[in-house]
């Protein structure tokens, strides 16, 4: 799924370590979100998102 | 729901199982009065306890298979590898049995491993649907 993580990381100087250990998954994890090759979960989706500060449907974008 | 929660299984969880289960087999081997073989089979689940120990910190699949580096995405990666190892033992099984019965036998042990597959997967999938 297209999403805005990668920028919003970058954004705030973070590296994927550090915002999957603020999540609590691995960094695999997040560079595979970034790299729009796994769909986070729900629960992931919305954390990401009050991590953010952001609406959930501002990171992630259902492309029809 | 927490998504650290799921980050449940230490770098210990998976070798311990495989020396668990390398014990068990060498008590399995030497109660059949073979325990030499015992040995062998304890020395090679030994040997992978260690792989599965030492290499999860440098590899992200050994670390998934041996747990520290489970998260949801592994658990979806488990749940997809898990189906199709059964996919795969389901066909092979079925393969032999077909093997068996046009031998002129008369499909056994195949025939109880294909019945207990299909009970199981039926009962998963009501189970699933009562739980959903």
């Amino acid at each position: 799924m297209r999403n805005e993580v990668r920028s919003l990381r970058a954004g705030r100087d973070l590296s994927q370590q550090q915002l999957g250990e603020a999540m609590g998954v691995s960094r695999q994890t997040i560079n595979s979100i970034e790299k729009e090759r796994y769909t986070p979960s729900l629960p992931l989706a919305i954390a990401l998102a009050r991590y953010f500060d952001r609406p959930v449907e501002e990171i992630f974008h259902v492309d029809h | 729901m927490s998504t650290t929660d799921r980050l449940v299984r230490t770098r210990w969880w998976l070798p311990a199982v495989s020396l668990l289960l390398g014990a068990i087999m060498f008590a399995a081997f030497a109660i059949g009065g073979e325990t030499a073989d015992g040995a062998q089979s304890f020395a090679v689940m030994a040997a992978l306890a260690a792989l599965f120990f030492f290499g999860s910190r440098r590899s992200e699949t050994l670390g998934g298979l041996g747990g520290p580096a489970r998260d949801e995405r592994w658990e979806m990666i488990d749940l997809r590898a898990t189906a199709l190892a059964g996919m795969v033992l389901i066909a092979v099984v079925i393969g032999a049995f077909l093997y068996e019965i046009a031998s002129g036998e008369d499909g056994s042990p195949y025939s109880q491993l294909g019945a207990i597959a299909g009970v199981a997967y039926v009962l998963a999938i009501a189970a699933g649907r009562l739980r959903s």
